[in-house]
This record gives C-alpha cells, structure tokens and sequence, in this order.
C-alpha cells in the first residue's frame, strides 16, 4: 500500500512540479519565457564548472580500480570485519560503493549470479547498494559546481554516513533474512 | 583531507599496479616464451588455403591448460577457443585468439594487454597433423605479455578523464531546463512558500542560513527528489541550492557548516523507493525484487542520522572551525 503510493508519487512528482510552478508563475504574471530562458542559460556554467574536479576524482578512483587495489584492502580489512560477522563478499561492497557507483553496481550484479538475487548476500549487497550514495562523486559535483576546494569536514561527515549505512543494512539483513 | 584521501587513491593504485606486475613477471604468470601444446580443429583441410588465414577451433582439455597455467585457471572442462590460423608451407604459421565470454580468463588478460587490443597472438612453432585431414597438434608461443596491471591503469585513467567530461556535458540540458523551472518558481514566491512550511526542521538542520532564503526551498526540494529517487532532478535542484548557499558565503572556495550538513545529508543517500537495486534484483530473476525496501529505509535512516550528526560535532573541531574564520596557519590574509 505504503509502496505503491510511493511509487506513484515518484512517477506524477515531476510532471505535476513542473505544471504548478508554471501556472503559479503565470497566476503571479511572471513572464515564463523570459525568465526560464533567463535561468536556464547558467546551465551551461554549471556543468561546464564541474568538469575539473570531476576529472579530478574519477581519474583517480579509476587508477585505484584498475589497479587492482581493492582486493588488498578487502584481504586487509576482512579479518576485523569477520569479527562482527560482515561477509568477506559484502566488505568489496561496502568499500566501493563511495568511491564508484557503476562500480559498486557491477559487484551487485556479480554477487547476485554467484549466490543467487534472494540469498543472504544477494539481499545484503542490494540493500547496501540502496542505502547510500556515492560520496565522492557528489562531493565533487557539488563542490565543483560553485569552485569549493576546501571542503573542510563534508568528506569524514559522508564516509561515517557510509559507514552507518553498510552496518545498518548489515543489521536490518541479519535481523530479516539471515 | 580530500588532497590527502585524492594522493593516497592514485599512488596507492599505482603501487599496487607495480607489485603486481613484478611479482607476475618473476613468478612468469603469463609463461611467455613457454611452449603450449594444443589440437586445433580446422576450417579447410591441409593443402587448402596455405598462407591465408582461416577459422579454426583450438582444443584443450582442462587438466591440459591448469598444469600449464597453474590451478584454478578455468572453468570449463573443455576449453574450445574459437581463432584464426595460418600455416606456411614450411610447417609453421600464427594463431591469433579473439576473446570471448567462454574464454578462460588467464587469456582473456593476456588478450586485453596484447599488442592489438583482445587479440591475443602466438607462433606456431610445428605441428603434427591428427587422425582426419583437419585436425593437428600444435605447438605455440604466444606473444610475451607484460605489465598487465599499469598497462590497465594507463587505460583507466584516459577513460575516466574522457567519462568524467561526458558526465558533465550530459548534465547541461538537464541542468537548463530545472534552473529555468527554478527561476519561475522563485520569481513566483513559491521557493519561499516552500522554505516557510518547513521552516522549523530546516532552522534546525541550517541555523546559519536565514529561513526566507531561497537556498532552504531548493535544499528541500533537492532532499525530497532525492527521497523519491528522482536522480534526474535531483542533481539540478541540489546544485541550485549551492549556488545559492554560496551567495551566503564569506570566505570563497571553502565550504561553509550548512553546505557541509547539507552534502552530509546528500551523500547519505535516503531513498524511499531504492530503484536501481530493485531493478538489477528483477533482473537477475528475484522472486520478490522490492523485499530490500524497508531494510533499505532503515540503511538509509542511519547513514543520514548519523551524516548529519557527524557533520553537527566535526564542525566544532577546531580544525575544521579555523578554516571557516581564516585564521588557520599558511592562509592568506
């Protein structure tokens, strides 16, 4: 009920935002046009902004991907984590899904062929995947977009929220489906 | 921090790259210049079609291939590799290999490293022809591979470098169309309106910014786009609401706390309809693909409390605190 009424509202939020601020703007006698165009020419700006730091990050999340180096840090990390019962597959996960969403979306689509869409690790990795964003991307988006270099405690603040967001989902999981 | 986290990413890949590449060349991974014995199956029979290449099917069997290549090197009990062959009259000829989904994946490396990109080459050095005229035993020396691993980090960076230029131009059309929405909506008021029904929860979250600024309507419409998943949307409305958060900004070029609450809140990333990884569950045949919702929710929950939380105390840090006011060592005056 609760899921279908969400789903519904995210396929009518669009069209129906758009059409409200557009007759509120003619019930307000703003002049449409104009002023769209008007605020639709910084587009241009902002993405164009954007490219450096964006450059920047994914140039250097790929070496780091490429390399090979994750597979270090999952062996590293994998003894601490197997203490509070973190499956070795899941930490490839959890340490990717900041740094790269189409790579973290690749090691979803691979766990599920392994073990299966609806085993433990299936749903694990799904709802990981669901319960974050990719950090470092949206950092230097959003930074980017209006010249921040300092970016001061955003960076540690967004890594904790990773962090609470893979050992909730492991939580809720284990509570759920284990 | 991010100068430190960026360093540590490029120059820990590349040290790894390295590494490997070493330990690979001294343990011979790749076994250049090693002799491999394979039947190949061919397309014509001998004596047709001398010095023009044909299609031809190498066949090894697994046991065969893991004692060449060492264990656990396959999947398949039998490996038929599609190639093409060409043999000179004097009892040789080369073999080039395209990689494919059944290829083992020993070759499938050596392939993305060859010379000519998944192709990978070898000499037939001789061969003995088989039982039928189309069958033979054939001994080869495929091409020396090397630095396998820095080779792909080269690769990596010039395709991430191109990817990160095409994601912004992608974003400019995108971008227009919500930023003219937007300016509508604000000369309409309805930002404000937006930012006033709200207004005790946002005073809460970002004390600095006055709440009749329009930096809080975009902010709320940027988190409510992200909550119904609306990536689309989202993005646009988000960098809106910095631009505007930078009009409150003192210093230029340093964030100030409520951008950092605010992109705390974004990177956490709370969805209440998770679509991509139902999607991908659908896909790989899940017989219920929306069970992960609510675990989900509750994920989501708990990175935001916490992102918020976070960025609420580290901002007291004097650290951090200095770089907001300017007075931390080496800035300029």
């Amino acid at each position: 009920m609760l899921k279908s009424l969400v789903s519904f509202l995210s396929i009518i939020a669009i069209p129906v935002l758009i059409f409200t601020f557009l007759l509120w703007g003619i019930f307000k006698r703003v002049k449409v046009y104009e002023v769209f165009v008007d605020g639709a020419k910084e587009g241009f700006n902002v993405a164009i902004r954007i490219i450096p730091y964006l450059v920047a990050m994914l140039v250097a999340i790929g070496i780091f991907r490429a390399s090979g180096a994750m597979d270090f840090l999952t062996i590293a990390l994998n003894p601490i984590t197997s203490l509070i019962g973190f499956p070795a597959e899941a930490l490839t996960m959890a340490l990717m899904r900041p740094l790269s969403g189409s790579g973290s979306l690749g090691i979803m689509i691979e766990l599920m062929k392994v073990h299966g869409a609806d085993s433990f690790i299936g749903v694990l990795s799904s709802t990981m995947y669901g319960s974050s964003e990719t950090t470092f991307y949206v950092l230097a988006v959003y930074f980017g977009s209006v010249n921040i270099k300092r970016i001061r405690h955003s960076l540690p603040a967004g890594l904790l929220a990773d962090l609470a967001g893979m050992l909730g989902a492991l939580f809720v999981c284990r509570l759920l489906f284990f | 921090m991010l100068n430190y986290i960026w360093i540590s990413l490029i120059v820990f890949g590349v040290v790894v790259a390295i590494t490997v590449d070493l330990n690979d060349q001294s343990s011979n991974k790749y076994r250049n210049g090693m002799e491999f014995q394979a039947e190949i199956q061919l397309q014509k029979p001998f004596g047709v079609g001398v010095n023009t290449s044909q299609d031809a099917t190498l066949m090894v069997s697994r046991a065969h291939f893991e004692q060449f290549y060492g264990p656990k090197t396959v999947q398949h009990d039998t490996i038929l590799q599609p190639a093409s062959v060409t043999l000179t009259k004097d009892g040789s000829g080369t073999i080039l290999l395209s990689a494919d989904d059944h290829t083992p994946s020993i070759w499938k490396e050596m392939s993305r490293a060859a010379v000519t990109k998944d192709k990978l080459s070898g000499k037939i050095l001789s061969f003995t022809r088989g039982g039928d005229d189309r069958t033979m035993e054939a001994i080869i020396v495929f091409e020396p591979i090397t630095f396998v691993r820095i080779k792909q980090v080269t690769q990596a960076a010039l395709d991430y470098a191109t990817m990160a230029v095409n994601i912004a131009l992608g974003l400019i059309g995108i971008m227009a169309l919500w930023l003219g929405i937007m300016r509508i909506a604000d000369e309409a008021g309805a930002i404000k309106l937006l930012a006033r029904v709200l207004r005790p929860f946002m005073k809460f979250l970002f004390p600095d910014v006055p709440s009749d600024h329009p930096a809080v309507g975009s902010m709320i419409m940027n988190i409510s786009a992200n909550m119904l998943g609306l990536s689309n949307a989202a993005t646009p409305l988000g960098l809106k609401a910095m631009e505007e958060l930078d009009k409150l900004n003192p210093r230029k070029g340093v964030a100030t706390n409520a951008m950092c609450t605010f992109l705390a809140i974004n990177t956490a990333g709370l969805t209440l309809i998770p679509a991509t990884a139902i999607a991908v569950r659908a896909a790989a045949g899940s017989s219920n693909p929306t069970v992960i919702v609510g675990a989900t929710i509750i994920g989501g929950l708990c990175s935001t409390t916490v992102g918020i939380l976070a960025a609420k105390l580290l901002q007291r840090l004097p650290v951090f605190r200095k770089q907001l006011d300017g007075t931390e060592e080496g800035a300029k005056p």
